[in-house]
């Protein structure tokens, strides 16, 4: 996705666009179970960006021959909604970009849920972005895992995923779309935040060896951040059931 | 005191085996929402998925009539199979029946045991993981939901619900409340109370 043109300034007085800092995440809200007919499902914003995620299943896998004998199988599909941006993803259906979103959606949650316990069967993740503004991968991992871990399916974590980038020389934190469109660099990436395994790592551009590091650095420290607003979106429901007999 | 646990939250920096957790490197992981108790170190599923074991009742609907067997829906990952020698009945598709688990078999499929037809009535569905709590210690919430609605319910281990005849209404809401409120203290009292004022 590169702009073209002329590049204009992104980072002025040490602020950017937004007014955040270079290692400053957007704002982020976790609304849990948002729809009812599904096993679990997220709504999320962050920044501009708003992404439902539900989790169906496990049920029978259909059609019978991507069913797996040993264990089951994930299916996603992250859609775009017409509406959703400027530059007219998904207006036109499953594309290039969005079969390859769905394909890395779906590797990350098969490194996290215990597939093994519920062998020929398939669990389904959807992943609709209402408005997208940069990072909605990142932002619907981030979702799908929190619908997930609410649908009683069990896996071994809650991962999130953030991205980081490089606009000039320096590195910064989740990028929004303007930055993402004129940036030196774009990489989301998704952790398991108990022993910080890399479940997702993507990029455009290019860092250096230690522009790497310090954006790793960068999405760790944050992670903390993100993986707290997951564990309260989780346990909101029942514990708001829990305070309304328990004062 | 009990909490609520998340997936990869440490419940104990021993190495507890019970369901639902994993262990690493000695420390005890959970793997599901629950609420975890330090004292009696239980991990009470908050959602959950129905594990099928010799003895559980299922209630279900039968979807086909093959040739030897029925096939049974259990609203669950698993089929169910009812084997037609051991039916005393003739049973037709889209009737209920209640009926043991005899075995998981390696296709995953539930094999069912001295099947009932269950007539007239309604279905409903709740969470498996919240089944024990609508069956009380010793039945003893289901005796008392069906005691003061005058309703016979069937709960299967499955999360489907038969109920039938009598304050039928009143029953499910006091279910599904169950259902709601599952993990909270004092459930027992207020659902009694809400049976009382109700009738």
């Amino acid at each position: 996705m590169s702009g073209g043109g002329e590049k204009p300034e992104l980072i002025i007085n040490g602020k950017r666009l937004d007014g955040r800092g270079a290692t400053d995440l957007r704002s982020l809200k976790i609304e849990p179970n948002v729809i009812k007919n599904a096993a679990g499902s997220a709504y999320v914003e962050w920044g501009n960006n708003k992404i439902i995620a539900a989790v169906h299943g496990p049920k029978e896998a259909l059609p019978k021959h991507t069913s797996d004998p040993e264990k089951a199988v994930i299916k996603c599909r992250y859609m775009m909604a017409p509406f959703s941006s400027l530059e007219g993803h998904g207006r036109t259906g499953p594309n290039r970009r969005s079969i390859e979103i769905s394909k890395v959606t779906k590797e990350v949650f098969e490194n996290v849920v215990m597939l093994e316990l519920f062998p020929g069967t398939e669990i389904d993740i959807y992943v609709e972005v209402l408005q997208g503004d940069g990072g909605t991968r990142a932002a619907g991992i981030t979702a799908a895992a929190v619908a997930m871990a609410l649908s009683g399916i069990p896996m071994t974590d809650v991962p999130y995923a953030v991205s980081a980038g490089k606009i000039g020389e320096t590195v910064v934190l989740d990028l929004n779309m303007i930055e993402d469109n004129y940036s030196d660099a774009d990489m989301p990436v998704a952790v398991k935040p108990l022993t910080n395994e890399t479940l997702l790592l993507q990029m455009d551009g290019s860092f250096t060896k230690e522009q790497f590091k310090e954006a790793m650095e960068m999405i760790l420290e944050s992670g903390k951040k993100i993986h707290e607003i997951q564990a309260a979106a989780i346990k909101r429901p029942y514990q708001e059931i829990i305070e309304r007999y328990e004062r | 005191m009990q909490r609520i646990v998340i997936p990869g939250e440490k419940i104990s920096d021993t190495p507890v085996r019970m369901h639902n957790t994993l262990i690493n490197n000695g420390k005890t992981y959970s793997t599901i929402v629950g609420l975890y108790s330090d004292e009696k170190s239980t991990l009470i599923p908050l959602e959950g998925l129905w594990n099928p074991a010799y003895g559980d009742t299922a209630v279900g609907v039968i979807e086909e009539d093959r040739l030897n067997t029925y096939n049974v829906n259990l609203n669950s990952p698993y089929k169910g199979l009812l084997i037609s020698k051991f039916v005393q009945e003739q049973l037709n598709k889209g009737d209920v029946v209640e009926a043991s688990v005899k075995e998981l078999d390696k296709t995953q499929t539930v094999v069912l045991m001295r099947p009932r037809k269950l007539s007239g009535g309604k279905i409903f569905s709740i969470t498996p993981s919240k089944v024990p709590r609508v069956l009380g210690k010793g039945n003893n919430m289901l005796k008392e939901l069906s005691a003061s609605t005058k309703s016979s319910i069937i709960v299967g281990h499955n999360g489907v619900v038969w109920i039938k005849g009598g304050n039928m209404q009143l029953a499910m809401d006091a279910i599904l409340r169950i259902q709601e409120e599952a993990h909270t203290t004092g459930l027992t009292d207020r659902i009694k109370e809400m049976l009382s004022k109700g009738n």
